[in-house]
Order: C-alpha cells, then sequence, then structure tokens
C-alpha cells in the first residue's frame, strides 16, 4: 500500500515534471525559434498560424510589437511605406543596441497574407502598429497614435518605451541618399567644369549668379522654408471652392506662398525695368534706346512695381486682421 | 517722414548748385541722419506715451535687474555676483553667465551723466537706451552703405533701419535686452570690416576688433559676425580676389578678435574649442597658406605656377578640413550646440529641445511676418542685390553674402529676422537710390553730348510739350520725358510714405505693449489699464518673507526676482533643463505627487497666471502642453503628454477634458474657486468653454492672493502640520497650556495619549536628553 502510493506519487510528479518540463520548452522553443527568425530578418513576418503561436498563445514572457500594413502597390497606402520604413529602422536599432534582448520582438502582418488576423482583431485601417504584452490583453493605448505621435522612429521608440521599458536608441543607418545625390552632383560639376575648362567664362557671368541670388532671395522671403518645415496643404478645399489664402497670418499654403513670389517677382523686374529704362547704373553701357521705347519700359516698370505692390498689400491686408492700408486695391 | 524729407534732400543735391560744394553735402547728411534719429527715437516711445517709462517683458528685466547690481555694487562684484535667488537650490553665477556688453553700456552712460552731475536713474538710462542705440545703428548703417554704393544710399539706408519694424521690434523704449545694442555693434563691425579690406590698413583691422570684442560683450549673435567675415574671405580666395589688402585686414582682425573675444567671461575659450567658430579658423590657415603660395610665386614668376597655385589651395583647404573634422571627432572640438544646429537642420529642435522650439521666436517665418517687418523693402531689396552682383568689386562680394545668409537665417527662425532686417534696408537703400538718381538726373545730363541744341530749352520746351500731348514726342529727345519723371516720382514718394506709415502702424500696435501692462478697451473706445502683474509681484514683496521661494514656470521667473525680489526655481535663462522639467511636472502631476516635488524643492508659494476672466491668451494653461512636452522629456515614466489630450487628440479643459488634465495641479490652481469670467459664473474666456472640474478643494495648497483680474493668482504650500490633522471648529480650539490635560480627554480618543502625556511629563530628564543628543548630531 505504502509503495503504492509511493509510486503513484512518484508517477504523479514524474508527470507533472514532465508536463512542466513540455511547457517550459514550449517557452524555450518559441523564444529560440523567434530568436533565429529575427537573426534573419530584424522583422518577422506572421501569417496566421504564426501570429496564433508566437503573439497569442499564452506561455509568453516576451512583448511582440506588430505592425498591421498593406503593402501591396495595389492597396495604394503611400503611408504604409513611410511607417514600414521607420518600423525597420526601430527594429534594426534594437538589434544593434545594448538593451537588445528576447524579451522583445518585431513582427508584420501584411493585408493580403494575413487578412484573417485583421478580422480577428477587428482592424479596419492600416498601418497600425500594435503592442502585445508579456501578459495580459492589450489595452487601447498599446495601439500607437500616429496622429498624434507621429511616425518618426523616435516615436515609436519612445512609444515602445512607454509600453515595455524597453529604451532603444534611434540608430539610422546613415542616410546616403543626400551623401550620394551631393556627391554625383559635385562630380557632375567637377566634370562639367573640367570639359568646359577651356572656357570658364560663364563662370564669370554675373547676370547667372545675380539671378540665383534673386531666386533664392525669393524662395525664403515667400516662405518656403515654412513650408519645408510645416508641410501645409497646397490649397484649401472648401465647400465654396477652393481657398488660396490663409486666413491667418501664422499660417499658409503653398500655392499661396509662390503666389507671394510672383508678386516679389514682378515688383524686382518692374524695378529693374525702370532702371534699365532710365540708363542703369554707371558703370554699365547705357543702352542706347530711343526715348519712346524708353518710356514706354518705364512706364511698364512702374505699372508692374504699382499693381504688384498693391495686390500684395492687398494679400496681406486680408491676412492681417486689423490692418488699415491699401494702394490702389482694396 | 524721415524718407520723404531725405528724398527732398538728395533731390536738392542734385540740382547741381550743391553739386560741387561739399559743405552742403556734409550739411545735407549730419541733416538727415539726424532726423533719422530723431524719427526712430520717436517711433519708439509709443509704449512710455500710453503706459509709463517701465521695463518691458521678461528678458529686460533680469538686465535691468543686473544693470541695477552692477552700478550699486560695481564692475568687480557684478562679475562675480552669485545670484542665490534665481534656481533655487542651484544658484546662479551671473558674472560668468552673461553678456555683459548691455550692463557696462548702460552703467558707463550713468557714470558718466551722474559724473557731470545730472541725476538720472539707472531705470531711465535702461528704458531708453535702445531707442538712443537705433540712432547709432542708423549712422553705421549710413556708413556701411556709403562704403558699399554711395551716399545718397546710405541716407536711404539710414532712414529704413531707423524706423523699419523689423528692428524697432527689438528695439522700442523699454525692450531692454541685447539686441539693441547688438545691430549697432554688428552694422558697425561690418563697415570697419569693409573699411579694412579697402585700405588694407592695420588700423582698420584693429578697430574692425575692437568693434568685435563690443559685439562679443553684448550679444551671442557675434557667432554670425566671426562666421560671415570667414565665408567672405573664402570666398574672394574662391573668386582669385587674394590680395594683401586681405591678407593683412583679416589675419590682423583675426588674431586680435580670438585673444579679445576670450576676455568675456561667458565666452572663455569656446572660441577655439566649438565648432560654431571653427570657420575663421579654418579660413585663418589657408589664408597662410595661399598667402605662402603668392609669396613664392612671387620669387619666380616663371613656370607652372598657375596650376600649382589651385592645386596648392585645394589641397591645404581640404587639409584644413580634414584637421576641423578629425579633431572634432577626437573631442577636442566641440561639435556644433544644439541651437546652432537646429538652423541647418530644422527638424532638429523639435524632436531633441523641446525647450527651444517652444519659444514662440524660434518657429519658421511665414511670408506675412516678412512683411509685416520689412513691407515694401521686401520686394526692392532684390533690386538691390541684383545691382551689387552686375557691378560686383570686393565689398559687394560680402554684402551679398550677408544677405543669403541672413535671409536663409530669417527663413527659418522668426527671431533671426533681426539680422536679416539691416541688410535688406542696406540692399533697398541702394535699389532706391540708384532708381531716384536717375529719376531725377535732369534729361539735359544724357542729351547735352548728343544735342547740339542749348539744352536747357530744350528741357523747358519738353516740358510743356508733354504736359499738353505725352505721346507726339520730338524725335531727337531720347531722354525719359518729364511726364514719366514726375509719375515716377510721385509713385515711389506713395512708396515710401506708405512704408513710413506702415512701420508706425506695425511698432505702434504690435512691437510697443510692455506685456507687464495690458490695455483693453471697450466699446466706446475707453481703455482700461490691467495692472495685475505688477499687483502680484508688488504682493509678493510685501507680504511673504523675504527667503520665500516662488514657484512659477519659467517664463515669469526674472519677473518675480526683478519686481517681487524674491528667490525663484527657474527663470528665463533656461539653462537647466532638468530643473524646468521638474517644475512642470510637479505643474503636471496631480496635487500630492506636486506636494512631494514642492517640499522636495522648499517651494512656500506657487504662482500661475490665468487669463480666463479677462481673456489673455498667453496664460499658463495654454502654455502647458509645453510644460508637460518638457516634463515628458525628463520623466518619461510619470508623465504622458497623450494624458491630457481627449481621446480625439484635443487639447480641452471642458467636461469632456482628460481625467488627469482636471486633475493636474496646474488645471487646479488656475480654476479653484473661480466664478468670474462670462455669463455663466466661471466661463473661461480664453478657452471659450466652461471648465470640466469646478468647486473642488485644495488640501496642500491654500490661495494666497488673487489679483484683481483673475490674471496672477498666488498660492501658498502647505506646511506639512496643516494638512494632516482635522480641522477643528472654532469653539474647540484651544492654546496647549498647562491645563489642557482636564480637557483633554472630552475629545481625545482614549487613555493612551492621556497615559503618554503623563508619562512624558514625570520623565522630564529623559526628555531634556534627548533634546541634547539631537543638538549633538
Amino acid at each position: 500500500m505504502k509503495y503504492k502510493t509511493l509510486l503513484c506519487i512518484t508517477v504523479i510528479l514524474t508527470y507533472y515534471n514532465i508536463d512542466a518540463q513540455n511547457r517550459a520548452k514550449g517557452l524555450d522553443e518559441k523564444v529560440q525559434q523567434l530568436t533565429d527568425m529575427t537573426a534573419k530578418h530584424s522583422i518577422i513576418p506572421l501569417n496566421l498560424n504564426k501570429f496564433k503561436d508566437f503573439v497569442k498563445s499564452p506561455p509568453r514572457d516576451y512583448s511582440f510589437i506588430v505592425m498591421f500594413t498593406a503593402m501591396a502597390p495595389s492597396r495604394r497606402c503611400t503611408i504604409c511605406q513611410h511607417v514600414y520604413d521607420e518600423y525597420v529602422v526601430v527594429a534594426n536599432s534594437f538589434r544593434v543596441s545594448p538593451s537588445y534582448s528576447d524579451k522583445l520582438f518585431f513582427g508584420m502582418v501584411d493585408f493580403d497574407e494575413g487578412s484573417d488576423i485583421f478580422q480577428m482583431l477587428r482592424l479596419n485601417t492600416a498601418p497600425v502598429i500594435m503592442h502585445f504584452p508579456a501578459k495580459g490583453k492589450p489595452k487601447p493605448a498599446d495601439s500607437m497614435d500616429f496622429e498624434r505621435a507621429g511616425i518618426h522612429a523616435e516615436a515609436i521608440i519612445k512609444w515602445i518605451q512607454d509600453r515595455t521599458d524597453i529604451q532603444i536608441r534611434v540608430f539610422r543607418p546613415p542616410n546616403y541618399s543626400g551623401a550620394v545625390a551631393f556627391a554625383m552632383l559635385f562630380i557632375l560639376l567637377a566634370g562639367f567644369l573640367y570639359l568646359r575648362r577651356n572656357n570658364l567664362e560663364f563662370l564669370y557671368n554675373k547676370q547667372m549668379w545675380a539671378i540665383i541670388a534673386v531666386f533664392f532671395c525669393f524662395a525664403m522671403v515667400s516662405g518656403q522654408m515654412w513650408n519645408q518645415i510645416r508641410g501645409p496643404p497646397f490649397f484649401h478645399r472648401t465647400k465654396n471652392g477652393p481657398v488660396y489664402i490663409n486666413g491667418g497670418s501664422h499660417g499658409q499654403f503653398v500655392l499661396e506662398s509662390y503666389i507671394v513670389a510672383i508678386l516679389n517677382g514682378a515688383v524686382v523686374v518692374g524695378m529693374i525695368l525702370m532702371i534699365e529704362a532710365a540708363g542703369g547704373v554707371k558703370g554699365t553701357v547705357v543702352a542706347a534706346l530711343e526715348g519712346k521705347r524708353r518710356r514706354f519700359q518705364s512706364v511698364v516698370g512702374l505699372v508692374l512695381v504699382c499693381v504688384f505692390f498693391s495686390l500684395l498689400l492687398s494679400v496681406f491686408r486680408a491676412k492681417t486682421q486689423g490692418y488699415p492700408y491699401s494702394f490702389l486695391f482694396k | 517722414m524721415p524718407t520723404t524729407a531725405e528724398t527732398k534732400h538728395s533731390n536738392g543735391r542734385n540740382k547741381g548748385i550743391f553739386n560741387n560744394t561739399t559743405g552742403f553735402s556734409t550739411l545735407i547728411t549730419v541733416t538727415v541722419l539726424s532726423l533719422a534719429w530723431l524719427a526712430g527715437f520717436a517711433s519708439r516711445l509709443f509704449a512710455v506715451i500710453r503706459f509709463e517709462s517701465i521695463i518691458h517683458e521678461f528678458d529686460p528685466w533680469f538686465n535691468y535687474r543686473s544693470t541695477a547690481y552692477m552700478v550699486q555694487h560695481g564692475f568687480y562684484n557684478f562679475l562675480n555676483w552669485f545670484d542665490e535667488r534665481a534656481w533655487y537650490p542651484l544658484g546662479r553665477i551671473v558674472g560668468g553667465t552673461v553678456y555683459p556688453g548691455l550692463m557696462i553700456t548702460s552703467g558707463t552712460i550713468h557714470w558718466i551723466l551722474h559724473t557731470l552731475n545730472i541725476p538720472i536713474h539707472i531705470r531711465d538710462i535702461c528704458v531708453f537706451l535702445a531707442p538712443i542705440f537705433s540712432g547709432l545703428t542708423a549712422i553705421a548703417t549710413y556708413l556701411l552703405t556709403s562704403e558699399l554704393w554711395s551716399r545718397g544710399a546710405g541716407l536711404f539706408a539710414a532712414c529704413f533701419i531707423a524706423i523699419v519694424p523689423g528692428y524697432s521690434s527689438r528695439s522700442v523704449a523699454g525692450s531692454y535686452d541685447n539686441e539693441g545694442i547688438a545691430i549697432f555693434a554688428l552694422q558697425f563691425t561690418y563697415y570697419l570690416w569693409l573699411k579694412s579690406i579697402k585700405s588694407g590698413s592695420i588700423f582698420w583691422s584693429i578697430c574692425t576688433a575692437l568693434s568685435y570684442f563690443y559685439m562679443v560683450s553684448a550679444w551671442g549673435g557675434y557667432v554670425f559676425i566671426i562666421n560671415l567675415i570667414p565665408l567672405h574671405v573664402f570666398v574672394l580666395l574662391i573668386m582669385g580676389r587674394f590680395s594683401q589688402r586681405l591678407f593683412v585686414s583679416y589675419t590682423v582682425f583675426y588674431i586680435i578678435g580670438l585673444l579679445l573675444s576670450m576676455q568675456i567671461p561667458f565666452v572663455g575659450f569656446q572660441p577655439i574649442r566649438t565648432s560654431e567658430h571653427m570657420a575663421a579658423s579654418g579660413v585663418f590657415a589657408l589664408l597662410m597658406a595661399v598667402g605662402a603660395l603668392k609669396y613664392l610665386h612671387s620669387l619666380n614668376p616663371k613656370g607652372q605656377w598657375k596650376q600649382l597655385l589651385i592645386l596648392g589651395g585645394l589641397v591645404a583647404a581640404g587639409t584644413v578640413f580634414l584637421a576641423v573634422v578629425l579633431l572634432t571627432y577626437m573631442g577636442v572640438i566641440a561639435p556644433w550646440s544644439g541651437r546652432f544646429y537646429s538652423l541647418w537642420d530644422t527638424g532638429y529642435a523639435k524632436i531633441h529641445i523641446p525647450i527651444i522650439a517652444s519659444v514662440s521666436e524660434h518657429q519658421p517665418t511665414t511670408w506675412s511676418s516678412f512683411f509685416f517687418d520689412l513691407h515694401v523693402l521686401v520686394c526692392t531689396f532684390p533690386v538691390g542685390l541684383w545691382y551689387c552682383i552686375k557691378n560686383i568689386n570686393d565689398e559687394r562680394v560680402f554684402v551679398a553674402l550677408y544677405a543669403l545668409s541672413a535671409v536663409y537665417f530669417a527663413g527659418v527662425m522668426v527671431r533671426l529676422m533681426l539680422t536679416l532686417t539691416p541688410v535688406v534696408c542696406v540692399l533697398a537703400g541702394i535699389a532706391f537710390s540708384i532708381l531716384l538718381d536717375l529719376v531725377l538726373k535732369e534729361d539735359e545730363m544724357q542729351t547735352a553730348p548728343v544735342e547740339t541744341e542749348d539744352s536747357k530749352n530744350l528741357y523747358d520746351k519738353a516740358g510743356k510739350l508733354k504736359k499738353r500731348t505725352p505721346e507726339p514726342v520730338p524725335a531727337a529727345d531720347s531722354g525719359l520725358g518729364m511726364n514719366v519723371r514726375s509719375g515716377t516720382l510721385i509713385a515711389f514718394m506713395i512708396l515710401l510714405m506708405l512704408f513710413s506709415v506702415h512701420c508706425t502702424w506695425a511698432t505702434s500696435n504690435a512691437y510697443s505693449s510692455p506685456s507687464i501692462v495690458l490695455a483693453s478697451y471697450g466699446n466706446d473706445g475707453s481703455r482700461k489699464i490691467l495692472d495685475d502683474f505688477r499687483e502680484a509681484y508688488g504682493w509678493l514683496s510685501q507680504n511673504t518673507a523675504e527667503d520665500a521661494r516662488i514657484m512659477s514656470w519659467w517664463d515669469y521667473g526674472y519677473q518675480i526676482a526683478g519686481m517681487g525680489n524674491r528667490t525663484t526655481l527657474v527663470d528665463n535663462n533656461t539653462w537647466n533643463n532638468s530643473h524646468i522639467a521638474l517644475v512642470g511636472k510637479a505643474m503636471a502631476s496631480n496635487e500630492s505627487a506636486a506636494y512631494d516635488i514642492m517640499t522636495m524643492l522648499d517651494v512656500d508659494y506657487v504662482l500661475v497666471i490665468f487669463g480666463g476672466a479677462i481673456g489673455y491668451s498667453g496664460d499658463d494653461i495654454n502654455k502647458f502642453i509645453w510644460m508637460v512636452r518638457i516634463a515628458e522629456g525628463e520623466h518619461p515614466k510619470e508623465i504622458h503628454e497623450a494624458d491630457y489630450f481627449t481621446e480625439r487628440g484635443e487639447y480641452r479643459v471642458d467636461s469632456e477634458a482628460s481625467k488627469t488634465m482636471l486633475n493636474c495641479l496646474m488645471y487646479k490652481l488656475s480654476y479653484y474657486r473661480y466664478d468670474s469670467g462670462g455669463s455663466p459664473a466661471g466661463y473661461d474666456r480664453t478657452r471659450g468653454a466652461l471648465p470640466g472640474h469646478r468647486g473642488f478643494q485644495l488640501t496642500y495648497l491654500e490661495e494666497a492672493y488673487t489679483t484683481e483680474h483673475w490674471l496672477v493668482r498666488i498660492y501658498r504650500v502647505k506646511k506639512p502640520d496643516e494638512f494632516n490633522r482635522p480641522r477643528l471648529p472654532l469653539a474647540k480650539r484651544t492654546i496647549p497650556t498647562s491645563n489642557n490635560l482636564s480637557k483633554k480627554p472630552a475629545y481625545d480618543l482614549g487613555p493612551m495619549t492621556s497615559k503618554r502625556r503623563k508619562g512624558l511629563l514625570k520623565n522630564k530628564p529623559t526628555l531634556v536628553k534627548g533634546k541634547k543628543m539631537t543638538k549633538l548630531e
């Protein structure tokens, strides 16, 4: 009887032990598999089975970041590509970062390969980045809000740190495209100069340099830098038709800045015409124009200056509340 | 106004009678410049006339406070001043962390006036310093432009800069800030630089270096000079315009300027240790190499020198560049600091330095700001640039580079509009001067050599003829004709008039608000002065302990120190981000978490700005999101920006606002007991919403003072013994005297306490012993 009980207990213990081992092995195996997969691609592509095995089924001690996206060109998801690029940066940074461990994995589900996963999670939009914590179910905060945080790798990393306490330093592969483009330009320029080494007169062409400088001024003064940094819409569509001029003085549309650049340019052209008509600066050859033509040119210049400057003033007046002055036009 | 006056004069000057008379032209120049000075000074006085002679805004208050300190305690004490009133508990070494030029300037003026027995308060000197310097800037601009083009252009430029809003924005009376004197120093340094490069004399180079020294002592923007002048030299080298003049002027300027700039304690060894200054040393080395090659060339003028010269120059440039890169990599030279780096990589500050991105003047510039600040100059200065490049010489290379770099920087940052304004004035002055010179010149000048007729007659005849019929002109007349001339003249007079009217309007409406005294206008046009800030700071200085520590957002640090004379935790010198983040965290936490931080920082009072009652939009709730962001940067665990937005990502304060928002300290301090405002009591007029959480009580703080229009609210932080005890009705409060034993059981809980008390009384010796122990420790 005693032996029987002992045996029984032994059997039970053994069984339990085996069971425990199995389960533990299951986790280890999974982590091992995932580590292997991560070694190949920093982002693990997931289909339904893999998703269930690695992400959904319980024995887990690791967090899983999954991006749901639709990369196929037929889906026409332009933002997906941008998010994907940033996501790759994040996953690669994690792989080389000192905090690299098997507690965090990156996965990706493409809609065309795992539409059932989308259905399972009731996702209607792409791209979505979700965090599946080691314990418990994802909370609303476990899906990243691109609208608020943006899609930059820095934002994603901040969000990951927020959710998992794993700190990653962004390691962007140095962006060679800029450097390459610059080098290409430089080589082209140098080659061009070399080819024309016997005829470098054009470099002394002041007109060309002056045009470049003046155009640069137009671009800056019309707020192209603001456009570059803030990325405003080209123009605004409303029910009453398109609006080209932003109503507030703190904003502008891309088209608006072009209009302003053209207005500025017209004033400058007008003034130069007038000066040339009146004889130009000392040192430059006075064009032997006849009086009629000069008068005509001068009047054209004057009209350009006045009309376009007043247009500029009216546009400005429309944007600035309570601005009292105008010229020619309301 | 001065512009019209000026053109009249230039009209007169070209009439011919004055042409050869230097006396008249000097007289005109002096008259115009003094009129420009006067107009510039007068147009900056709006704030003084409307309000009073008072220091404006935030930073000027610190400058004023340190100037007053310097005047009181002397220069050396000022340099050694450790200000324990700021950045509690860290303090701030003021002497080593300011550009002292501003204080020295006004201190010197004060000293001179007092030596002459003119008793003027230092505050008045500080208030009027910037307007006075605007006149000096006009003169410096005149000199610069005369070097570049002609004296007429110089007069135009001087008149423009005297009143242009882009400059008066930083130099109205009361805006006592570095920029006020720095623009003068900038223009004057550039003038001297052009002078020295023209003459190649050591004297002018040393003058340039001295003026540069003044600029270094005055403003951090000196970096612009020490990069632009080397750039100029570099471009001249590329253009093959190397000369002995260039060599002498740059080498002398660089060495003396370097040594002088290192005398400023705040700058110290930066000129040889940071990337911002490396362009200057690199160009210096390059110039030396080119100079050496040229010298070798002069020894043996035959042979393949041209190729060797180009090759040698390229190799030298490459070596210098690599050396700088290598030194940076090795850590000998500090890399670009964030503030400068963000000028190139425009997205940098937003991600990495929220405290820079949070300041509104660090935002990029829209075209309407350009137009607002420069008006007609913005569309005429490219004309000046055009003609400068078309008629290029050594100096005009400089002005072109100045214009291009400044216009880029102004596009990136609104604040740098200030460095663009002078060059725009110069170039626009040139443009106007070219045109009006030509238009005002009489036809006879051009036709005289061609025509054999009496030119006087022709002029009269042509004028009369054209008055009647402009179209049929005598074929002999190749001039512009009277009508076109006068039409042009009138049109440009109108443009200039519009410009001066615009300048006055902009200065008066946008740039002349002291921002510590607000004005509101009623429907009938009556004006109401809201003096809440000074009321609050006055209250602080009168009713709080001498060493009380006031916590507020950093914007108000200088004002509290300057007007309230109390210790602050953070101020507008944002050198310690983590300290600021701690304050932000306190404001963003709930009351009890905030209390922990506040006790940690020894805070006695908390000051918040609340504009809901009068619709003041620059209040703390509107700035709050930056507090959260800055706090989140340092404490990502505790503070999450998303918690302060609604589900849909809106920033709201009404009942739909998020829980965290409704319970944070800033919200509670702003809306505590708030019942003024609009038709529903407690309506927030700034946000246009009814606060979502009202009628709450504060546990850890108590309201100490609220100003008349609720604009400033001051709270006292309770001591720990004040809030963790139950509140007793008045009747039951007793003074703990010896007979409280008998009363105690009436409301006390049990015998335990009374027993203990008895025991304590009995064991008096042990109690004393304990006290001694602690004293020993």
